[in-house]
């Protein structure tokens, strides 16, 4: 009880410091200036910064997920990786990637599709010899995945770290490949990727625009970008149970399970001023794609965005 | 390059207000970036005709008829809004359709799925993520493949027209012309005949009932334009009904007939075909017996009238 009112104590103290603080460090700024949350910062020193936060966090990432958003962040993910309906043989390219949420899910989804095609085509072969039969069973064992894979990507150290543990432990062995890269300049050769994601991680890029153009760079033509982003609800109402859920609720349970309240506040505060959906739409658009649309989920708490490079 | 993208998000947003007549497609003004993909429209035109015969028999069709369909052919480039000439590049749209058809192939074996328009990418050298396009219930795929196969009845039915005019052919009665034009429409299905019932079914979806609705009526009208009919009276209202009805009764026959070359079921045509043109003609002769029995019950009643003395006047 006492834990509680003290944490609630400091959630003021804090917000009141955090929200009067910004005009001092402009002054200091030296450099573009940046928001770090409602902080002003220079680009290099937000880039520190969040790397600083991804390594306080990462072990507890997962379990941060599940408590602040209720575990709904699970179908969230799902959504995404339905939308992209992806057929087995398509490369995937996971950015911000880290504990491999969505490459885990995507790696389902393609074995569970390979599944019903060798089903189809066994149906087909229904009139062929037992000799045959097994042929067929010989050269398909190999294949489960039917050739897909997923490059998990990912700035940070600690957070690749925690999603090769998880891989292991869950037991996925095929198709993954854990690469340290930067969103904005990655390591890899131009037209390579089917599909692009980036889940709840292009908020935390320095620079959103660089990335977009990186994106665009490493698909294929044809290819597909996808980005699942926290973003701006439009309903007045829910806005406020909103916002007071992120900025009452929120960092108390980041200092109480992950004992880190800064980065929690951080988190939500970033939220806010990421751009909202049409905007980022344009800026989507600005780099070159087609057919961008987006989708709210949950009334624009979450948006998926997608766009084709034709 | 603000001001620029600026520019091009306001022309884009104006470009998709305007897709709604379908007359009109403008490709994006994307000035600054060259596509990776839309390839320009100079080399469609060597490969795809455009038919411009079509849209001709919209403008004498009577009222009631929504010129809506028009053949899916590629578009030559149009100047833009401000009169400027817009990119020579294919639009979205036109890239769609290119990977619908080459989609088609891929049928037979996938199905009217997402697979199949995947696969259709693949030959064209895109990714199978551009699949993502499209539902994932291969709705576009079937009704772009009704779309050609309508185009492809119009094409057929204005070059026998051509030869009659130009008197190398015999015009046909009626119920021969009918007969003929929808078994030309139907045979365009046999390729596909395992999986059309699934792509009926998609059809039936609520989303595409407004689309699959308007193409099969305008097949309808087209066929009965080419077939000269010119009424303009209720007559209009039942020829349509008449023969949209023998066209999907014969539809469905054809899914489940497995004679040789599909025989039953030009059997079954030609006998709905005779049965429309009876009706016809049944129609006048029950009207003429209905009046020819009116008539005669008005003499009985004057004649029992006059037996029974009513008539008489003092």
């Amino acid at each position: 009880m006492a834990a509680v009112r003290l944490c609630r104590c400091r959630c003021r103290a804090l917000l009141s410091r955090v929200r009067g603080a910004p005009r001092a460090l402009r002054g200091l700024a030296a450099g573009p200036e940046m928001h770090f949350g409602f902080q002003s910062v220079t680009e290099e020193e937000r880039r520190e910064k969040i790397y600083q936060v991804f390594e306080s966090v990462a072990k507890k990432y997962d379990v941060m997920n599940d408590s602040m958003t209720l575990g709904i962040h699970r179908v969230w993910k799902d959504i995404l990786v339905h939308k992209m309906n992806p057929s087995p043989g398509t490369l995937l390219l996971d950015v911000a990637g880290g504990t491999g949420d969505i490459a885990f899910r995507f790696i389902n989804y393609v074995r569970a599709v390979r599944e019903r095609q060798l089903q189809r085509k066994l149906k087909h072969h229904q009139n062929l010899s037992w000799q045959e039969i097994f042929e067929n069973y010989q050269e398909d064992k190999s294949d489960s995945l039917g050739d897909s894979q997923v490059v998990v990507c990912d700035i940070n150290r600690e957070m690749l770290k925690v999603g090769k543990q998880k891989a292991q432990h869950l037991g996925y062995s095929e198709g993954l490949s854990w690469v340290l890269g930067n969103a904005e300049e990655l390591p890899f050769d131009d037209d390579m990727f089917d599909v692009y994601t980036i889940a709840f991680g292009i908020r935390n890029v320095t620079r959103i625009d660089l990335a977009l153009e990186e994106a665009y760079r490493v698909l294929k033509p044809g290819g597909r970008f996808l980005c699942l982003e926290f973003s701006h609800v439009s309903n007045p109402l829910l806005s406020r149970l909103y916002d007071l859920y992120s900025f009452q609720v929120i960092p108390v349970l980041g200092e109480v399970i992950a004992g880190d309240w800064k980065s929690y506040q951080y988190l939500v505060e970033s939220i806010r001023r990421f751009p909202p959906q049409e905007e980022l739409k344009a800026m989507i658009e600005d780099a070159g794609f087609f057919k961008v649309d987006y989708e709210n989920l949950n009334f624009g708490i979450v948006a998926i965005h997608s766009g084709f490079k034709l | 390059m603000a001001a620029a993208g600026a520019a091009r998000r306001a022309g884009w947003r104006l470009w998709r207000g305007r897709a709604v007549v379908r007359c009109q497609h403008y490709a994006p003004v994307r000035a600054l970036q060259a596509s990776a993909v839309l390839r320009r429209v100079s080399d469609e035109h060597k490969k795809e005709p455009f038919t411009p015969s079509s849209q001709q028999q919209f403008d004498t069709h009577p009222a009631g008829h929504q010129p809506e369909q028009e053949p899916q052919g590629p578009r030559p480039s149009y100047t833009g809004q401000g009169g400027q000439e817009s990119e020579d590049y294919e639009s979205e749209e036109q890239l769609q359709r290119r990977i619908l058809t080459a989609a088609l192939e891929f049928v037979p074996e996938h199905g009217w799925t997402a697979e199949a328009i995947a696969e259709g990418a693949k030959t064209l050298g895109l990714s199978v993520a551009a699949a993502g396009m499209f539902h994932s219930d291969g709705s576009e795929l079937i009704l772009h493949f009704v779309s050609e196969c309508n185009a492809k009845l119009s094409e057929l039915l204005e070059k026998e027209q051509k030869l009659v005019q130009l008197g190398e052919a015999e015009k046909k009665p009626t119920d021969e012309f009918l007969r003929d034009a929808v078994e030309a429409r139907l045979r365009m299905l046999i390729p596909y005949i395992e999986k059309w019932p699934q792509a009926l079914s998609v059809l039936l979806l609520p989303r595409n009932i407004p689309s699959g609705l308007s193409l099969l009526t305008s097949m309808i009208d087209d066929i009965w334009h080419y077939a000269g009919d010119q009424s303009t009276d209720f007559n209009w209202y039942t020829r349509r009904a008449v023969l949209t009805g023998i066209y999907n009764t014969t539809e469905l026959v054809m899914l489940q007939d497995s004679s040789p070359d599909f025989e039953d079921t030009w059997r079954f045509l030609e006998n709905r075909v005779a049965d429309a043109m009876n009706m016809s003609n049944t129609a006048s002769q029950v009207q003429s017996t209905g009046e020819a029995v009116v008539q005669g019950l008005m003499g009985a009643a004057v004649t029992i009238r006059n037996l029974a003395g009513l008539n008489q006047r003092r």
